[in-house]
């Protein structure tokens, strides 16, 4: 494999009680691609902030838990007022693999794309697979995996999230995605395999009220944030 | 006597209002829509008869239900706005502490090269440089 490096581009990692996992994620990032990296921790109450610091990525500590978009849109904030060109965000619990990062990166440095998302079709239960069918029909996103956290975006795309319109969201799929289409972004699909969680449990689908919540959320989301046709 | 009831209502609210606001629980800017309502409290309370007056004005044929629609409609519209004040608020936290962990994390990392500065600048003494 040739050497991929990108100096224009921070690596974002949104992190919480990810202590386990964070040194490893960092240093794979770093010793594979000499990327920069950005740990957003979550106000986890483990380690996890002495751990990334350790394996020498930059630390955000977040003093109130905001949520995985929250903490996401803070390294992005970040990246804007350290003048980087490109932001990749990537899960802290091992599930996205550091080798994938050339193929996302890539149609984003050329011009190709705004926004690439790694995309993992396979992965998923039917109940979520039913859940994500649903939310694609009420957004009208085409997108195969709305709700991958491994994504890389260009400049403008990153601008365009850290800004205030995109605090309010909660989750980084169905709300980001829509914020960009309907900002006339271009958004990628690039095909990726990714590892089953490593420790945790997700953050999102975490218990049946929770998922009903963010059906439910998401839902209203897509619909009221349709692109009106004129 | 219940006309002197609803109007003892709305001079306690007043009174409560007043309260809050000498002891800084409430904003003044609040307690100017709240003593208001304790007003037409006071008002309606006192003199019943004008509510009957524009029901029958606007072709209602109870007046007690344009009182009550009325109300309704009004404290939907006042909890809307609170939750509209809510976001707002929600963002700017969600703002401030983002911007919190950039500065500190900023903080951070000139502290670590002022140390290795210092720690470089005690080796190269060391040294004789």
């Amino acid at each position: 494999m040739t050497a991929f490096t990108d100096p224009g581009c921070l690596v974002v990692i949104p992190a919480h009680n990810e202590a386990h996992d964070i040194a490893r994620v960092v240093t794979e990032v770093r010793e594979i691609h000499g990327l920069d990296v950005a740990v957003v921790d979550d106000a986890s109450q483990d380690n996890t902030v002495k751990r990334a610091r350790a394996a020498g990525a930059q630390v955000l500590p977040l003093s109130v838990q905001l949520g995985a978009w929250g903490a996401t849109q803070a390294g992005m904030r970040y990246a804007l007022r350290h003048g980087y060109e490109r932001v990749l965000t990537m899960d802290a619990d091992g599930q996205h693999e550091a080798v994938w990062i050339p193929n996302l990166l890539s149609p984003v440095i050329k011009g190709d794309a705004d926004v690439t998302i790694g995309c993992c079709v396979r992965r998923g239960s039917r109940m979520r697979k039913i859940a994500w069918r649903i939310l694609k029909a009420v957004s009208g996103l085409t997108r195969e995996d709305i709700t991958s956290g491994f994504r890389a975006y260009n400049r403008t795309a990153f601008r365009l999230l850290a800004s205030r319109e995109a605090t309010l969201l909660e989750y980084q799929d169905v709300g980001v995605l829509v914020l960009l289409r309907n900002a006339g972004l271009d958004t990628h699909d690039v095909e990726v395999t990714m590892l089953p969680r490593r420790s945790g449990t997700s953050r999102v689908y975490h218990s049946w009220f929770a998922v009903m919540y963010y059906m439910c959320h998401t839902i209203l989301l897509g619909i009221s944030k349709r692109r009106v046709r004129r | 006597m219940l006309s002197w009831v609803t109007g003892a209502i709305g001079l306690a609210a007043a009174i409560t209002i007043i309260v809050l606001i000498r002891k800084d629980h409430l904003h003044v800017r609040y307690g100017i829509w709240w003593i208001a309502v304790a007003a037409v409290f006071v008002v309606v309370g006192l003199y019943p008869g004008i509510v009957d007056h524009l029901a029958a004005r606007l072709g209602i044929a109870y007046g007690p239900v344009l009182a009550l629609t009325v109300g309704l409609t009004v404290f939907v519209i006042k909890i809307l706005t609170i939750d509209i004040a809510r976001s707002r608020d929600e963002t700017r936290i969600v703002r401030l502490v983002q911007r919190i962990a950039i500065l500190e994390s900023e903080v951070d990392q000139l502290k670590r090269e002022a140390r290795d500065r210092a720690e470089g600048v005690e080796e190269g003494a060391e040294r004789g440089e």
